[in-house]
């Protein structure tokens, strides 16, 4: 065995720039890893998500129907939502026409006001507002009870009763959210144009014909379909990432909280991004 | 014997009785976690069988296969006629409806009342007219010491009226095997003692009932079992009989009976 070695040798230099190359490595590796499984919990979680809202819905049609379930959700995400949605309905119908009509003064064109507000309404305040205003009221109360129930075994003692609990807890509150959806949109809609006709007719002075004219002219039923369309699919989205959230809950009272938050912050981008593409689809 | 069969088929060492639910050569992993490393154990029928063990030892697991909630890794498990692990969700689903199961919490809903949390199963799963609801679930709050409270919500009762609904609640239906797990957990002294007592009396008064407890509480244990079984490590170290237990030298039992940190059990 040789022993001439050199100085830098002795002191361990290329084993030293061995041990930052592996390290380096292996901090690129863990960092890629890292990325990966990320991904991968990305994947899972929507695949079960879309899991949990595809059987849910598929159950709609598999005896038992579960009517009663689905009407006091029905009652629950739309009856109960009724006050906050002919609130903010009012009030954005109201400042629409308000600032609308500012804009629109300035070039002698605010008899379009009618117009601009029912479009804008119909098309994509009525639906995206509906959405995000249920998804904060409806969807979170969803998760936490749903999450609640999972913590306290509860959806076992189903399970363990034979009783499946997407078709007993998740279909009724799927089929609910699409269906109460569309029709506090339809009702955002109407009373949101109904506060721009009165702001914009009692108090900025327009009169009727030249209010409803544009209204009339420029909205049509188009406009209307999309829009409900729309709600449907926010129905959609906001009941499976609200059963999705509760269902799956760990982790005690914390583990709800957590659910709760994610539920609504989750459904509102979801509907958000998914406003986009649909507007972007459609003509 | 493997895969056909019954439980029957198979006899219970400690008692002497056919097998009502059979495990044979279980093995159970969660990832890394090989919880039930090859369970043999015979249930035996018309009696009440407590599993007793050290927590993360597999006792829930051991529960939950043969509801059908988890499939074994290997082995098989036999409940009366049916082999379990060849089974599809929508017959596993079937099975269940011969157990009834009273959970550590209770797990009642907590959004129906006492009447409607024990008529449950049966709105479930059978027609009956309401009469005849109302006098199943009626007799039955009577046996558990519960009638008048048939309007209460869950959060106003107690933590054993908790418990005593969900014992109802599991009899409902008339299982053929009930399943206690931990009941008496959270109850104070002379509650655990009632719930005991009630236990010993639900198997009185239903004599063709399988009963499978797992227990920590060891009072409860000696004094209601038929057969006491003990699992360390996914496996069964001892069974016997309740005496067999008291009068055991082993070290093993005679730390857990004890509740003592010396010995082969570590924290």
């Amino acid at each position: 065995m040789n022993s001439a070695s050199t100085p830098a040798e002795d002191l361990g230099g290329p084993r030293r720039r061995r041990g930052l190359l592996v390290r380096l490595l292996e901090g690129v590796g863990a960092a890629v890893l890292g990325v990966f499984r990320a991904w991968m919990g990305v994947i899972e979680e929507v695949g079960r998500a879309a899991w949990i809202g595809f059987w849910g819905l598929a159950n709609a049609v598999i005896p038992p129907v579960r009517l009663r379930l689905i009407a006091q959700q029905i009652e629950f995400i739309g009856v109960q939502s009724l006050p906050i949605i002919l609130l903010a309905s009012i009030f954005t119908g109201a400042v629409f026409s308000l600032q609308s009509y500012r804009a629109f003064v300035t070039f002698g064109a605010q008899a379009m006001v009618g117009g601009t507000v029912g479009v804008a309404l119909t098309r994509e305040l009525g639906p995206t507002l509906t959405g995000l205003l249920v998804s904060g009221r409806a969807g979170s109360a969803i998760a936490a009870e749903l999450g609640s129930m999972r913590v306290t075994e509860q959806i076992d003692a189903l399970e363990a009763m034979a009783v499946d609990p997407v078709s007993y807890l998740v279909k009724p509150r799927l089929v609910a959210a699409i269906v109460a959806m569309p029709m506090l949109t339809a009702i955002f809609d109407f009373v949101g144009i109904a506060g721009s006709y009165v702001v914009s007719v009692h108090v900025l002075g327009l009169t009727e014909p030249e209010f409803m004219v544009r209204l009339a002219d420029w909205v049509d039923w188009e406009d209307i379909w999309t829009g409900l369309f729309k709600a449907f699919v926010f129905g959609l989205i906001m009941g499976t990432v609200a059963c999705y959230k509760g269902f799956y809950t760990r982790g005690g009272a914390k583990g709800v909280g957590i659910a709760t938050t994610t539920a609504v912050v989750v459904s509102s981008v979801a509907i958000l991004v998914a406003n986009f593409f649909i507007a972007w689809a459609l003509p | 014997m493997s895969g056909s069969g019954s439980a029957s088929d198979f006899v219970d060492p400690v008692t002497g009785q056919p097998g009502a639910i059979v495990y044979q050569g279980v093995h159970k992993a969660f990832g890394d976690h090989h919880v039930l490393r090859g369970l043999d154990l015979v249930v035996p029928a018309e009696r009440i069988t407590v599993v007793i063990g050290r927590s993360g030892t597999g006792k829930s697991v051991t529960i939950k296969h043969i509801m059908g909630l988890l499939r074994p890794d290997a082995g098989h498990i036999w409940v009366g006629d049916d082999e379990l692990t060849t089974m599809s969700d929508r017959e596993l689903r079937h099975i269940r409806l011969r157990f009834g199961m009273v959970f550590q919490h209770a797990a009642l809903f907590d959004s129906m009342d006492v009447f409607e949390n024990v008529a449950f199963p049966l709105r479930q799963h059978e027609r009956l007219r309401e009469a005849e609801v109302r006098a199943k679930v009626g007799a039955l709050l009577d046996a558990v010491g519960l009638r008048g409270a048939e309007r209460k919500i869950p959060s106003e009762l107690s933590g054993g009226m908790r418990k005593r609904v969900g014992l109802a609640r599991a009899l409902v239906r008339d299982p053929a095997y009930l399943l206690y797990d931990e009941p008496t957990t959270g109850l104070d002294p002379i509650l655990t003692a009632a719930m005991d007592k009630l236990i010993a009396d639900t198997q009185r008064a239903h004599p063709g009932l399988t009963s499978l407890v797992i227990s920590h509480d060891m009072h409860a244990v000696l004094s209601i079992a038929d057969k006491i079984v003990m699992l360390v490590d996914g496996r069964v170290a001892h069974e016997g009989t309740p005496d067999w237990f008291r009068q055991s030298d082993d070290a093993l039992v005679r730390q857990f009976l004890s509740g003592s940190l010396d010995g082969p059990m570590k924290v």
